[in-house]
């Protein structure tokens, strides 16, 4: 920010300078600029090369290949909610997992036991749990730092035990199906995509579904943090008490930081829904909060592409490792198969590899995998005076 | 209304609740005090007390089955095991992250969790084992109630880690030396504390007390497997509903926690029929979370000023 | 903003992104007609598909690797890997010449990681040939539907019994506990007594409780209270459920529990000096308790109600086999309920890719069909006789063996009484999950 105030300062002088030509370097030279979300021809370039991407990758990856990113997106939708929470109003949270299973189960209920269609659950299912969160945020008020996490993370057992109990919602233990719920818009079913005479698989449609909604929701996400309500909320995680002093509402602003978070959540709950067709309570553990934040912390807290890019990484390298857990290098140290050499299960090395990668990125980068990227590009845009 | 209760349900069955849920309220609190020296002294909730748990079980039964030690002495080297690993984790991860923010450190530890618990299921399995601890399923009655040898072991355990809790702090200079610490760092400095000692001493301690914690949990009949550590959960509650840096608070807490629970246990069938199966299971949250909307720093927790 | 400097570009990535993605689809369509055309033509010869690449046979195990579960996930797929070893080294693998390869995947008895798993593992094996617990079982079923892929359950629920995506084997939980009170009431000099529940807070104890609730019935006995407790209950749990059955005065209790919470549960029987006559639904039993200070207890008070023969009973020709196999290429596993499981869930698995060779195809929709041909298959004395088929028309095996404790015994049990079997256990209707 400080960068970015000075550089708006030399506005009037770099104005003047180059004669009616443009700067040859993608300055910020005004407030507009600052505000716009794909400023620079790279950026369009960039953005024109992930629509082509999205467009083309179902055509060319295997079914299970988009399964995977399928569900990196469902959790990506999640782990920009977190962000906004954790990254960008700095309250933390251990509830991410409660707030999944309202808004997919709030899904499953309306879509499939009350048949509405899903321009109207997958919206009613992120409004309850904004709603939700709404009711929880004020804790937020009252408690902090340590408390708040133990708080968030009592949500979950709570929330446990409600999945199971309210059976006629929830299907209780042996869980609920989505199948009934309708997965289309208008005349478009993304179960049987049919786009001009060309069908497509279910897989190929539900990567689109999903991520056109990953795409939507960090637009939103963008949006919000640019706004006065997101420089409000970096206030109050820089030092809540300083931010109500310069006449932030500090209430509204956690409160609404975790009805926010807590509705893409439920909106990620609500598409593991329909993508897996089945919500069962041993979904929503603790260990699916702790996914979520090893994902913002792994992608980069407060960055919005940190997050699509951590919910990329835990979820798929984990795959990328289990279908390759009998290739050499895996070889001495994982028992692919019973009787094989090694000392570790599969399981085990993905979880010891889980929490290594949650504590080095914490104690080496703790601004997680955008930050490296962010460097790289600082290195390259200040080329050849980079150091 | 209460003794519309009482009157239902049998008085032996309530003292028989009474007596266990102070028991289990003991094994709870005995967590929670490896819990609390940490956060004193260092301000970091340590999630991976639990698998500091996990390991003092494990190595408990290690040196008892495997080498053949006496169960008293194994339990002592379990103890100076924990102690060496919390001391370690400490050298190697907690000290470079000092100062982080709070959620920061509680993440680490987390991470520290999963790979503690995986490394101790590759060493030893999964498969539950006998712990090999003298106590069996011996039971004392007293009265009308009877009491199992390895809950009063659990008793015994806990009130001498508080005993020598506050013997520590109240006399002890080192002891002395972590309260001003916790107290101001800065300060404590100045007067030639070395926080260095006192974080890696409030380490191996709450290493030390997981051990005894992990090998009164896994006492009974194929009770130690994977899932010891996992009280530590509940643990939570009891150490947040007592303050997170009071020992005292941390029994009282524990007690607490373990009557509500067993009581809910007793009555929720009957008078809370609406609230489910298992209710008791989440009753410490809700307990919990009910004293802080009232007392948000607990019943002895202490109240953080904070200055603008 | 200046909106057409970017939205041609955009339009023509779009239009071409569009275009190869409709293309890739087609692609598909027509690299595998061209495959079984080509395999017409050489004849005889098995069309190459996903997961079988005319030589190997790929199958997907998804188990618990890590986490509490795995001490059933790791021997249970020890027994698979041990069956499919004996296939692939004696028989020369399926139908002779096809060997078996395993890709096995830790599911951590976590649903979501246990989906990932699954769509990972789906597309490069035939069938999914172990797919662990209950609750696994219920998140995936949904995706096998659609992706018309056959799993092997390993879990005795008998919602299985009428899916026609699932290979299941052994009889359900349901009937353990129909022949178990049968067999206390007619012959366990039972008669008259009061019989309890102590079930686990989830489907698996629904199930047992199911069984108890329709045998009850047909006998014509009042049932006394059910008890129950949660997932991963500790001992202090059992406070209250235990004092619940002594305040009611029980003489027999039907235990429905995994083996930790079997040990928690009776070590609070023994401390309320409760003593009634206690039967385990099969997955209550671990060898280890039987070494525990409890083996006193359970040798007076204990059953088991489970399926087949004492583990090394050579007399009986399955376990002759199952022994000498395990000794071959599983030395050094130790004898274990769930290793059996495992072995004859790979029997079960075995026989259904025979079939889908006989039919000739390996494909996901080929062993489907397969399972629908697949008629009653054996498991010599080890398990009863299952009458697979059209998932309506399956009969599951409904005879049950009654073990009692025996700490000299590798997996602790011996056979009290085998092949028992309620004169109306076959009348034990079966549904589906929703139903």
């Amino acid at each position: 920010m400080a960068a970015l105030s000075g550089l708006s300062g030399l506005t009037a002088f770099v104005r003047r300078a180059p004669a009616g030509g443009s700067p040859h370097r993608n300055l910020v030279l005004d407030y507009a600029d600052d505000l716009k979300l794909f400023r620079g021809p790279w950026r369009k370039l960039g953005l024109g090369l992930l629509i082509f991407l999205y467009l083309w990758a179902p055509g060319y990856f295997s079914n299970y290949v988009l399964g995977v990113l399928t569900i990196c997106g469902v959790y990506a939708v999640g782990v920009i909610g977190l962000n906004l929470l954790t990254g960008y109003a700095g309250q933390v949270s251990l509830g991410h997992a409660f707030f999944f299973g309202a808004g997919g189960y709030a899904a499953a209920y309306l879509g499939a036991q009350r048949d509405w269609p899903m321009l109207l659950f997958l919206p009613a299912a992120a409004l309850i749990g904004f709603v939700v969160g709404a009711v929880v945020g004020p804790f937020a008020l009252r408690l902090r730092g340590n408390y708040l996490v133990i708080v968030t993370l009592g949500l979950v057992f709570l929330g446990e035990h409600i999945w199971k109990t309210w059976d006629s919602v929830t299907g209780g233990g042996s869980g609920t199906s989505l199948r009934g719920a309708s997965v289309s818009i208008g005349g478009l079913d993304f179960r049987e995509l049919e786009i001009a005479g060309s069908s497509y698989e279910k897989e190929q449609g539900m990567f689109w579904l999903v991520w056109a909604i990953v795409a939507i929701v960090a637009l939103l996400a963008k949006n919000l943090v640019r706004s006065r309500a997101g420089r409000a909320m970096q206030a109050v995680r820089d030092r809540d008490l300083s931010a109500e002093v310069i006449g932030v509402n500090l209430a509204r602003y956690k409160v609404g930081a975790f009805a926010w978070s807590s509705a893409l959540a439920a909106l990620s709950g609500a598409l593991y829904g329909i993508v897996t067709n089945r919500l069962e309570t041993g979904i929503f553990t603790l260990f699916l909060s702790i996914t979520f934040v090893a994902m913002l912390i792994i992608g980069g807290v407060g960055t919005i592409f940190g997050s699509i890019l951590g919910a990329l990484l835990v979820s798929g390298g984990q795959q990328l490792i289990a279908r390759n857990s009998s290739a050499f290098v895996f070889d001495p140290i994982i028992i692919a198969s019973p009787g094989d050499s090694g000392f570790l299960s599969i399981g085990e090395f993905n979880n010891i590899l889980f929490g290594l990668f949650i504590v080095v990125f914490l104690m080496f980068e703790p601004r997680g995998l955008a930050a490296l990227w962010l460097r790289a590009k600082a290195w390259l845009l200040t080329w050849p005076f980079s150091y | 209304m209460i003794a519309a209760v009482l009157a239902d349900i049998s008085q032996s069955d309530l003292l028989r609740s009474l007596v266990s849920g102070f028991a289990l309220g003991c094994k709870y609190a005995l967590v929670a005090l490896g819990f609390v020296i940490v956060f004193k002294a260092t301000g970091v909730i340590n999630f991976a007390q639990a698998s500091f748990v996990l390991v003092g079980g494990y190595l408990t039964f290690n040196a008892s089955e495997t080498w053949g030690l006496n169960f008293y002495l194994a339990l002592l080297v379990a103890m100076a095991g924990g102690a060496a690993i919390g001391m370690l984790l400490e050298a190697l991860v907690l000290r470079r992250m000092i100062g982080e923010a709070p959620f920061t450190l509680v993440m680490v530890t987390i991470g520290v969790l999963f790979i503690i618990d995986n490394v101790v299921t590759a060493i030893w399995g999964p498969d539950p084992k006998n712990l090999g601890d003298p106590w069996g399923l011996n039971v004392r009655t007293v009265g009308d109630v009877a009491i199992a040898d390895r809950d009063i072991w659990t008793i015994v355990f806990t009130s001498a880690v508080l005993g020598a809790f506050f013997l520590f702090f109240r006399y002890s200079s080192l002891g002395l030396a972590m309260r001003a610490t916790a107290l101001d760092q800065e300060a404590a400095m100045a007067q030639g504390i070395s926080a260095r000692v006192v974080y890696r001493v409030s380490w191996g301690i709450a290493g030390l007390v997981a051990a005894l914690a992990g090998a009164v949990l896994s006492a009974g009949s194929a009770a130690l497997g994977p899932t010891v550590g996992l009280i530590a959960l509940v643990a939570f509650p009891a150490m947040i509903l007592g303050g997170l840096d009071s020992p005292l608070g941390a029994v009282v807490g524990g007690v607490i926690i373990g009557i509500v629970q067993q009581m809910t246990a007793l009555l929720a069938p009957e008078y809370l029929e609406w609230a489910g199966q298992g209710f008791e299971l989440v009753s410490p949250y809700l307990v919990m979370i009910v004293i802080l909307l009232v007392r948000p720093y607990g019943l002895f927790g202490t109240k953080e000023v904070r200055r603008v | 903003m200046k909106r057409h400097t970017w939205s041609r570009p955009l339009a023509l990535a779009l239009a071409l992104a569009l275009t190869a993605a409709a293309c890739g689809g087609d692609d598909d369509d027509s690299a595998e007609t061209d495959d079984s055309g080509t395999s017409a033509e050489t004849g005889g010869e098995l069309a190459t598909v996903p997961g079988f690449d005319g030589t190997t046979i790929k199958l997907g195990v998804i188990t618990p690797t890590s986490g509490p579960v795995a001490l059933i996930g790791e021997p249970l797929t020890a027994g698979n890997k041990a069956y499919f070893d004996y296939v692939n080294t004696e028989l020369g693998g399926i139908d002779g010449k096809y060997k078996i390869e395993l890709d096995i995947r830790d599911s951590g008895y976590d649903p979501t990681k246990a989906g990932q798993e699954y769509a990972s593992v789906k597309e490069n094996t035939v069938m999914i040939a172990q797919l662990l617990g209950t609750p696994i079982v219920n998140a995936i079923l949904e995706q096998l539907i659609d992706d018309e892929v056959v799993a092997a359950p390993a879990s005795l629920d008998s919602f299985w019994v009428r899916e026609p995506n699932l290979l299941p084997i052994g009889g359900p939980y349901q009937i353990q506990a129909i022949n178990a009170l049968n067999w206390y009431v007619t012959e366990g000099e039972g008669e008259g007594k009061k019989v309890c529940s102590l079930i686990q807070d989830d489907p698996y104890g629904e199930a047992g409780q199911a069984g108890l609730d329709f045998a009850a019935e047909e006998l014509e006995i009042q049932l006394g209270v059910t008890a129950r407790f949660p997932v991963g209950a500790t001992a202090d749990a059992f406070t209250a459920p235990i004092g619940q059955l002594q305040g009611d005065g029980c003489e027999m209790v039907f235990l429905v529990s995994t083996p930790s919470a079997t040990g928690a549960a009776l070590g609070e029987a023994v401390k309320a000096q409760f003593a009634p006559q206690w039967i385990g639904q099969s997955p209550s039993w671990i060898g280890a308790l039987g070494a525990s200070p409890l083996a006193p207890y359970l040798q007076a008070n204990f059953l088991v109600a489970s399926e087949g023969v004492e583990y090394g009973d050579t007399s009986v020709e399955g376990m002759a086999e199952l022994v000498r196999i395990k000794d071959t290429y599983a030395a050094s596993q130790q004898p274990d309920v769930y290793f059996n499981f495992g072995y004859l869930q790979a029997k079960a698995v075995t026989a259904l890719l025979e079939k889908a060779v006989e039919l000739s195809d390996l494909s996901h929709e080929g062993v489907l069909r397969a399972l629908e041909e697949l008629e009653t298959l054996t498991f010599d004395g080890l398990s009863g006789d299952y009458t697979y088929g059209p998932a309506d028309e399956r009969v599951p095996p409904t005879k049950s063996t009654i073990f009692k404790v025996d700490p000299a015994n590798p997996t602790g049990l011996s056979l009290l009484e085998r092949d028992i079997e309620a004169p109306f256990a076959k009348d034990f209707e079966f549904t589906r999950v929703d139903e």
